[in-house]
Formats: structure tokens, sequence, C-alpha cells
């Protein structure tokens, strides 16, 4: 297994995943000169929307492609992304950085963005930000992002000015302990009930998976580190009439332990299930309420996207279907 | 003395048989071990941490006990090289893997861990010195 190079102006012929040599360098000169292909613009989303962009790692197999990409990012990022054990680790981390630099790029907030220029700091608590260039008569734009990835999915979702937490994970994923016994030591206990009450243990481990992916996007949104809000101090209810799981038309809150009484406002959620295969939960900081407190639903954009390459609006396709909370796709 | 050295024994059996024999093995100090050029298998490292300081014993054998818990939550298989200076991220660790992680040191360990505490460790060695000090308790 080969470890992705660090700057490959050339890509070597042994490199390419391209049997016969000679097509591979015609593919090479037709698809990829000296750079990525330029990056086509977006619009920012607007004050009440909400952008989700993905990769399916498993759909970007061109070594030389991985190159260009690795080539975005400073030494600093390529080193962390070479840190990781393993090619496929190393891939969706290269992934990562690479969605979150040219997403961000494409809005071209300040007219022309290079995702090789941004920059990126932590704020105190270690949740990453974009650091804008401070230029004359440059107001920054509250753009707000969050990524989340696993070995088969890397998401990254972007607002204007509302906080964002999200979290994907793998419908299968299975814990390698008791799910309960998971539970009863780091979830509250309404969760556990809710859990214990599902008599399936297939269902019961997918409940737990997306309970799992709403407490983290919840935590990532807050920013402020996964020891301020640990997990069994917040429950994550689920507003349902009769049913014991989550379905469409549920809405998802969270209480924290301090105010039980008041479920906290100020955050909203949505779950989705994306390609039928994985769980991604978003979590917003609630912009502004319709009358009596009632919010207005999340209004989400879904893209599939290959970075530099090609975009796929998914969003109203069976590839983004809505499983808990308030959610207008367009 | 040469069986301990030379046979590949399970790490717990040998630790078990270390703390019988401590006193009969801190007398082996002077002896030499042809260790220069070989291949450090466990019994050996565990034998030269025992001459070098009686209290790096403990933290050898909870590294590797720490080593054992990553292995199998991340499905690494037994042979992959991981020892006191690797990340649970690079490894592959995601958030709910680390979480299980701890879980399982909780277990083996009998402890308690904070999940102040459990937020701040990012490596192998970090864990067992997290363990040591709950341990000490």
């Amino acid at each position: 297994h080969r470890r992705l190079p660090a700057v490959i102006p050339t890509p070597p012929v042994s490199a390419s995943p391209f049997p016969n040599p000679k097509s591979q360098y015609c593919c090479l000169s037709r698809n990829f000169s000296a750079a990525l292909t330029p990056l086509l613009p977006v619009q920012l989303p607007s004050r009440m929307e909400t952008h989700l962009w993905y990769v399916v790692p498993d759909e970007v197999k061109s070594a030389p492609l991985l190159s260009k990409y690795m080539e975005l990012l400073p030494q600093s990022e390529r080193d962390h992304v070479l840190g990781f054990r393993g090619d496929q680790l190393q891939k969706s981390a290269l992934l990562a950085r690479t969605l979150v630099r040219t997403t961000i790029a494409r809005y071209q907030v300040d007219g022309h963005l290079d995702p090789r220029s941004l920059r990126f700091k932590r704020n105190i608590h270690g949740k990453p930000e974009v650091e804008w260039e401070t230029k004359d008569g440059f107001c920054p734009p509250p753009l707000q992002f969050n990524i989340s990835h696993t070995s088969s999915l890397v998401a990254c979702g972007v607002t204007m000015n509302s906080l964002i937490g999200i979290d994907v994970e793998e419908k299968r994923r299975r814990t390698k302990n008791n799910i309960l016994a998971f539970a009863k030591r780091y979830f509250t206990a309404h969760e556990v009930e809710h859990l214990n009450a599902i008599p399936d243990s297939e269902l019961q481990q997918q409940e737990f998976i997306k309970l799992w992916t709403l407490k983290e996007a919840y935590v990532k949104a807050l920013g402020k580190g996964f020891s301020s809000s640990p997990f069994n101090t917040f429950t994550i209810r689920v507003n349902t009439a009769a049913q014991e799981s989550f379905c469409a038309s549920s809405g998802i809150a969270v209480e924290t332990l301090d105010s039980p009484q008041n479920l906290t406002n100020n955050w909203q959620f949505a779950l989705l299930e994306l390609m039928g295969s994985h769980y991604v939960a978003i979590c917003l900081e609630r912009q502004e309420t319709g009358g009596a407190g009632k919010a207005f639903p999340i209004k989400l954009t879904a893209r599939k996207t290959i970075p530099s390459v090609e975009d796929e609006l998914v969003s109203g396709t069976n590839a983004v279907v809505t499983i808990g909370g308030s959610v207008t796709q367009f | 003395m040469a069986s301990i050295t030379r046979a590949s024994v399970s790490m717990p059996s040998l630790s078990t048989s270390v703390n019988q024999s401590q006193r009969r093995i801190s007398g082996m100090n002077s002896v030499s071990f042809p260790v220069s050029g070989r291949s450090m298998i466990p019994s050996l490292r565990l034998q030269r941490g025992l001459q070098v300081c009686c209290a790096c014993q403990a933290k050898q054998e909870t590294v590797d006990k720490v080593v054992a818990i990553v292995k199998k939550q991340l499905a690494l298989p037994a042979d992959a090289a991981v020892n006191g200076e690797s990340k649970f991220a690079a490894l592959g660790a995601d958030s709910l893997d680390t979480v299980e992680i701890v879980m399982g040191l909780e277990e083996e360990f009998d402890i308690t861990v904070e999940e102040e505490s459990a937020q701040s460790i990012t490596t192998v060695q970090e864990a067992a010195d997290m363990i040591e000090k709950l341990v000490e308790k």
C-alpha cells in the first residue's frame, strides 16, 4: 500500500490507477493540467439555510486527483494527514481537509478565494474556525462550518451565522460493548429508558447510533469541548405521540440537566439517513422563532461532491431522507 | 530464568510469574542478558524494566493492557505496531471508539474515569499514566 505523497507535480506512471500507461497519459493531459480545475463558485447560504456537502471516499479513486488535493494543504495539514495509520484513514483525513477548504473557497467570500490561502484556527475550546484576513474595509462574513468523517463518508455543514455541529456515522456501526451497559454509563436515564424500550436488538442498535450522532452534533455545535458538556448532563428528547423511536414527523429537542423543566429552545436538530447507509445529525443554533416559540423548519440543501470534479444536488431525492426533526429540503 | 526470557508466554501469565518471583529476578541485576541486536520480545522488555526500576514494571504492564484493549476496540491485527506513543486518532479511533476504549479500561482496571480526564487522553501512554494515578487512589 502506498502512502499518499506529500507533493507530486506530475505523478509517476506507477502511481496511476489506470492499467494502460498510454491511456493514463492521455487522460492526465485531458483531465488534469498543471493544477486542479478552477472551483465553481457557489452562492452563500441565506441566513435561514443550511448547506450540507459530502464526499464518498470510495468514489474518489484517482491517485493523481488525491495528489492534487494534497497540494492544496499547508505542510502542517499534510503532516497531519500522513500521520494517520494506513491508506484508508489517510484518504478520509485528506478528503475532510479538501472538502472544507474547497467548499469555503467556493462561497467566494471576499471576491476570489484560493482554497490554499484559507487559514484556520481553533477557538479557546478547540473548535476549528476560519481565520479571515483582516484587510481594510473587509468585514468577515459570519460563515459557520463543521466537519465530520468516517472512513466511508466525509461531510461538511455550512451556515451563515448559526452555530452548527454535525456528526455522521454508518447505520450498521456496532459497539463492542453492550448498548445498555454503555448507555447506563454515559447517557442519561431517560435515554437509557428510551433504548431499553426497544425490543428488537437491530433497531435498538440503530437508535443508539442515532442518539450518539445527535449528542455529538449538539456538543460540536456548542463548540466548548466535550468536557464542558459530558453526555450524561443533557438528554436528547424525541417528541412523538405514540411511537417509541424516531419518525419523520418527530421533533427532537435537547434538555440540559441543570434546567430540567425547560427544554433548551436555543437548539434545533435534524436527523437524516444518507444513501441508505449513514445517519447524519445536524444541530443548529436557532435564529428566529415563529409564533409562540415554534421554530421554523431547517431549510436544507444537500450536495454530494468530488471537489473540483463534480457536484450533484441530492436534497429532495432518495439519497437524503429526513428521519427526525423539522426539515424542508431544497 | 532461561525459561522466562526465552519462552513466549502471554503477558498476563508472565506478569503473574514475575510478581511471584520478583525477589529472584531482582537478584539478576548483575547478569548481562544477551539482548543487544535481538528483537525485543515482550518478556525481555519486562525483565529489563524490572532491572532498571521496580516502579516501571507496573507501567509496562499497564501499557500492554491498554494496547490490548485498543487493538481489540479498533480491530487491529495482533501484530500491529502499537506502543505508548501511539495516538488513538492516528490508529483510526473516532470519538465513539475512544469512549469505548475508556469504558474497557474502567472495566479492566476497576476505575472510574471522569469525562474531563477521558477527553484529555490521546495516546496509549497517557491512558496508562491516568490509570496508574486512578489505581493509586
